[in-house]
């Protein structure tokens, strides 16, 4: 936290400020293209919602609609209590940080930063130190006079950055802000983005196809597919209970490991093994999940089904085992020390209780475990 | 310190010249773009709607005050077209076949001399010296003005003026060493678009006339394609330039000589670059007034000599013939233009004007 | 792979072994010989043809513009005689031909001429103190000579009440007409950028007049611009001005010729700056829009600084073309009346035409310079400045 009394005073201020907004029912169509489809989000004043999903399915596609630089086929976005469905972006009062940073090439730091207080006619004085005090909070304040190609791609994400905060508008909107940076630049930056949306307690929404972004940062995650919601919760309710087959595949790196098969005598034969379920009818195809850090590899027999070892890699902290059953390839996490041979037959343990069942059809997760043996 | 006001403006004002949707224009901003483009559309069709009609009119529809809608105000009649290409084809064919032959063998040439030209410039280093080039032109100079001057056999004087030049190149260029760089060679090749015809046409005529060559195809085309290979080098500079070299350093480690590198590699893969490039050329090339006018009398005469020639002394100007040559004329360039249309990645001109 | 003795035997056909046994082909020879000496090869052929085209020719040109050259049997005189005919086009004779008819002053000619002197000088006391270079400043007063010259040329003649000669005809068609034709480019260019319904359509329509040779487009706006037969002439008698005839009167007969440049040349500006427009990243907009600015200040702040290099170099190119216009005044006015839209470029071909070699070489000359003087200036003087600024 910064100490000094005038930053204290104004974060205060601009906490009480921020702005409820609520995406209502919001559909886009191009043409015959469905590109989002009825999408419900109220987003809490202050709260940094993210936006998650593969590349294709829409998201850059709502934000522009909600930062009005799209049309809305039908539904509306709301500020505060203001609908602002039909309202240019100009009268939005909102800040957006572009995936190319969108700095313009031919004004300088400086300049960049002012751009959105010039264009309302501030006048230079106060543009002035209104410029220096957002550089100083992104740590720009120092390479105010150049040029935007002569920065690197971390400055010039922190001057999009200060551009969007130096406006103190009532929401942020950011489309993969991170995805042009380094891997190691992008963990810090992360952190910085995290701090600076809690100091200055704007609402944000951000956008991004990278689920570990999207844990880090937000306070609530929306997690979207072919222009559809799927979920929409804390980074841990979406990890630990998801709704869906396509989230449970989505969140989690490794991601979780899948086996298909149909369900007979209330189990699911997996190989010579059988694992028990309940809830279940037979002949349904069901697909049973868990995660890799919630099993382990065995002794072969002593597990709930057998496997075959592919690779053993060791990452530093733990090592990644890689097995194959049938056509299924399944990671287990195990300690660092773990030792085994290549196309070794093991045996696979998993804890039932955070096992997932969906049914292989629609996705949809079946209300129905694991039953121990 | 928030100084959007959030509020959108109101009145007729804001309702004309602000978007009543997201992405749509203002009612106001439209109605001006439209009504500016549509004016200038028709302040371009206009003329070409009348050189059209023109060419449908008979002498006395022409000379007694204008008539505007063919079948409404006059009959139109194929009368020129008829003229021109059934009573004096011969005449029309022969510029016609001459302007296809005289363009495209120009343009051909240019864009080959010229392209080769600036792919040596974009890759290989050169260090041309400076005296050189200046003994090169003060033997130049010094022998022109022999020939001139004294009438002295031009066969002569090249053959003493290179004894001379290699002599000097010897004996002070190899001591006194004034590098060019690339850059000079360029600046140099693509300045000579500066120049005027009307500066260089009377010693090129001269030229051609001594080794008797006026009239003939290959003094127009070899004249059109060093007019235009300032713009091929120039273009094509860049367009090299901006591919990247791995390609052809990935074709020099497999062992391709320059030459095919430039041929297998280097030229497909500038197929957009070379399609604006001799589109452009060619359309310079198939236009051009001045220097066919000097270079050719009556053989080799192209079109634009051919529309020139429809101002037939007493007879007063054949409007309606000229028209018809105008448009046979404006047809090629139209195929051309939609031909080369799928190549033209509209950034190519772009590129090279950026700088 | 590896035979006994050791040596890499490659069984891939066409390959070369690595010692040489056998000699390789004459093609391949030839080949090796051609890439060996490739970089002459590249470029060889376009420096002689520039050098027999251009360089010659220069040369040649001005050997003749020293002299005065008579045809004889079989061939030509030339006889040396010095700076005779530029003297006669500057000083002489043809001075009212080439520079203008000169009077006095009027009070508005000293006026302009006092104020162009004035402005001329304080730019180079300006340069000389605050920068200094033996090159710059050379360059600089070559630049402050010409353009003193050509200002005080105007001063006598046009605001003077005189008429002014070729070169005066010359600039008037290259500024007035490139600016018109710049101005109008940019903003067709601007408008068909636009979010609009028939871009391509306004697209391919406003290209159309750039395939049309230039000979064609002076018959064609001779045809337009017919008092009596043209499609206007109804209007031009409405307004009562039947008798009217614009080639008779010099304004108005530059002014046509400057239409019809204009209706050729604006296509060209159009479709690059076209290009340059749509090659804006739309973020950019996108986020002058979020951020606030009205339509005229994302144009203002942010469009027009992403063309404007693009924009200086294409009007350096159509000023070095302008410098060259002579078919349409030809064609339209046959420079007329008078001399009053003859280009400096007619002017050397009507000498020509007479078998003036000496002129017309003297008059090209001097085209030539001018034309050097004010692109290199404008190119040194404002280009690179702006791109330095960029
Ligand atoms: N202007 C457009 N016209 C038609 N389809 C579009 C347009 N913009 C985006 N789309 C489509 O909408 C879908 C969503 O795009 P987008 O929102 O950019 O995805 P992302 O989630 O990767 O940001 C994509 O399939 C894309 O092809
Ligand atoms: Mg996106």
């Amino acid at each position: 936290m910064n100490t000094d009394m005038t930053s204290a005073s104004e974060t205060d201020t601009l906490a009480s400020d921020a702005k409820r907004l609520s995406i209502r029912k919001m559909n886009k169509h191009y043409g015959e293209f469905h590109a989002v489809k009825d999408l419900d989000i109220e987003v809490e004043p202050g709260e940094f919602l993210v936006l998650l999903g593969p590349s294709g399915c829409g998201k850059s596609t709502a934000l522009r609609m909600i930062a009005g630089l799209e049309e809305i086929t039908s539904g509306e976005v709301i500020m505060g209590d203001r609908d602002v469905t039909h309202v240019l972006p100009k009268y939005r009062d909102i800040a957006m940080v572009f995936q190319s940073y969108a700095l313009y090439p031919h004004k300088t730091v400086a300049e960049n930063i002012g751009f959105p207080l010039k264009v309302t006619g501030v006048p230079e004085e106060q543009r002035n130190k209104a410029v220096f005090d957002a550089a100083a909070q992104v740590q720009m304040e120092t390479l105010l006079e150049r040029f935007p190609r002569e920065l690197s791609g971390g400055q010039r994400q922190r001057v999009a950055l200060a551009r969007a905060i130096i406006r103190r508008p009532s929401a942020f909107l950011m489309d993969e802000p991170l995805s042009n940076l380094d891997a190691k630049l992008r963990g810090f930056m992360r952190a910085e983005l995290k701090h600076m949306q809690h100091e200055l307690g704007v609402t944000t929404i951000y956008v991004t196809h990278d689920q570990i972004e999207a844990m880090t940062l937000a306070h609530r995650v929306a997690i979207m597919k072919d222009g559809e919601l799927q979920q929409l919760g804390t980074p841990a309710e979406v990890y630990t209970n998801p709704v869906n087959l396509f989230v449970a595949g989505f969140m989690g790196s490794p991601p979780m490991n899948f086996l298909e098969g149909n369900v007979s005598e209330s189990g699911l034969q997996v190989g010579n093994d059988k694992i028990p379920l309940d809830g279940v009818e037979d002949g349904m195809a069901i697909t049973l999940g868990f995660r890799p850090e919630d099993a382990s590899v065995v002794e072969a027999g002593q597990g709930r089904f057998d496997a075959m070892v592919y690779t053993a890699e060791m990452t530093g902290d733990l090592t990644l085992v890689t097995v194959k059953h049938g056509s299924s390839i399944l990671t287990i996490k195990m300690p660092k020390d773990f030792m085994v041979d290549y196309n070794q037959n093991v045996g696979i343990q998993f804890d039932s209780e955070l096992s997932y069942l969906f049914s292989t059809g629609d996705g949809a997760r079946l209300k129905a475990n694991v039953v121990d043996s | 310190m928030s100084n959007v006001s959030n509020v959108p403006p109101r009145g007729l004002f804001a309702r004309l010249f602000e978007p009543p949707r997201i992405g749509a224009m203002a009612p106001g901003a439209k109605f001006i773009v439209y009504t500016l483009l549509l004016a200038w559309s028709a302040f371009v069709l206009f003329p070409i709607y009348w050189l059209l009609i023109t060419s449908v009119k008979s002498a006395a529809d022409v000379n007694g005050g204008p008539v505007y809608i063919p079948f409404v105000d006059f009959i139109p009649s194929l009368h020129a077209w008829r003229e021109l290409f059934v009573v004096d084809y011969a005449d029309t064919l022969r510029a016609y076949v001459n302007s296809i032959i005289i363009s495209l063998a120009a343009t051909a040439l240019a864009v080959l001399i010229g392209s080769m030209a600036a792919y040596a410039l974009a890759r290989i280093r050169y260090q041309p010296n400076l005296i050189t080039i200046l003994l090169f032109v003060l033997v130049m100079a010094a022998a022109l003005f022999a020939i001139g001057s004294y009438g002295v056999d031009w066969r002569l004087v090249l053959v003493v003026g290179v004894g001379i030049f290699y002599f000097l190149s010897k004996a002070v260029a190899s001591r006194v060493h004034v590098p060019l760089a690339n850059g000079d060679i360029l600046f140099w090749m693509i300045s000579q678009r500066i120049l005027a015809p009307i500066v260089v046409v009377v010693p090129i005529y001269m030229m051609f006339q001594s080794v008797r060559m006026l009239d003939t195809h290959l003094a127009i085309i070899l004249t059109y394609a060093v007019v235009n290979l300032p713009i091929v080098i120039w273009l094509m500079y860049d367009f090299f330039n901006s591919i990247p070299k791995d390609l052809e350093e990935s074709a020099q480690l497999d062992g391709a000589t320059m030459i095919m590198t430039f041929r297998e590699i280097v030229l497909p893969l500038s197929r957009a670059g070379l399609a604006a490039t001799t589109l452009l050329v060619m359309i310079l090339c198939w236009n051009e007034y001045l220097l066919a006018l000097f270079l050719s009398t009556a053989k080799a005469q192209t079109m634009p000599i051919l529309v020139a020639a429809m101002n037939a002394g007493e007879r007063g100007i054949l409007w309606w013939s000229m028209s018809v040559v105008i448009i046979v004329m404006i047809i090629p360039v139209v195929f051309m233009a939609i031909v080369l249309q799928r190549y033209i990645s509209k950034g190519v001109l772009l590129g090279a004007v950026k700088g | 792979m590896t035979s006994t003795t050791g040596r890499v035997v490659n069984s891939q056909p066409g390959y070369l072994p690595a010692d040489n046994s056998q000699p390789p082909s004459r093609r391949f020879r030839f080949n090796e010989w051609l890439d060996g000496h490739a970089r002459q090869l590249f470029i060889t052929p376009a420096v002689v043809m520039i050098l027999i085209f251009s360089i010659f020719p220069l040369v040649a040109s001005l050997i003749i513009a020293f002299s005065r050259v008579r045809l004889k049997a079989g061939g030509y005189q030339v006889r040396f005689v010095g700076f005779q005919n530029f003297s006669k086009q500057i000083f002489g004779s043809e001075q009212f031909h080439f520079l203008g008819t000169f009077t006095s002053l009027t009070f508005l000619g000293w006026a302009v001429a006092l104020s162009a002197t004035g402005a001329i000088l304080w730019w180079m006391f300006r340069y000389i103190t605050t920068g200094f270079s033996v090159v710059g400043f050379i360059g600089r007063l070559i630049t402050a000579l010409v353009i003193l010259g050509i200002s005080w040329m105007f001063a006598a003649t046009f605001f003077s009440g005189n008429p002014f000669g070729t070169l005066g005809v010359t600039l008037f068609y290259v500024f007035i007409g490139c600016a018109i034709q710049f101005i109008i480019g940019l903003a067709l260019a601007f408008l068909c950028s636009q979010p609009i319904r028939g871009r391509n359509f306004f697209r391919v329509v406003f290209f159309i007049p750039m395939m049309i040779t230039p000979i064609g487009v002076g018959y064609l706006f001779r045809m337009m611009a017919d008092t009596t037969k043209g499609p206007f002439s109804p209007a031009w008698q409405w307004f009562g001005l039947n008798d009217f005839a614009w080639a008779a009167n010099p304004w108005t007969a530059r002014l046509f010729i400057i239409i019809g440049d204009s209706w050729q040349w604006i296509p060209f500006i159009f479709i690059i700056l076209l290009a340059a427009f749509e090659n804006i990243p739309r973020d950019y907009v996108e986020a002058g829009q979020v951020d606030g600015a009205s339509n005229w200040q994302i144009f203002r702040e942010i469009s027009w600084p992403q063309v404007m290099p693009v924009a200086v170099t294409v009007m350096l190119i159509r000023v070095i073309e302008g410098f060259k216009i002579v078919d349409l005044p030809n064609i339209m006015t046959s420079g007329g009346p008078g001399i009053a839209t003859e280009s400096m470029s007619l002017h050397s071909l009507f000498a020509w035409r007479s078998l003036d070699l000496g002129q017309s070489a003297a008059i090209a000359y001097l085209l030539l310079f001018v034309t050097v003087v004010i692109c290199v200036s404008f190119f040194n003087l404002i280009v690179v400045n702006r791109m330095r600024r960029i």
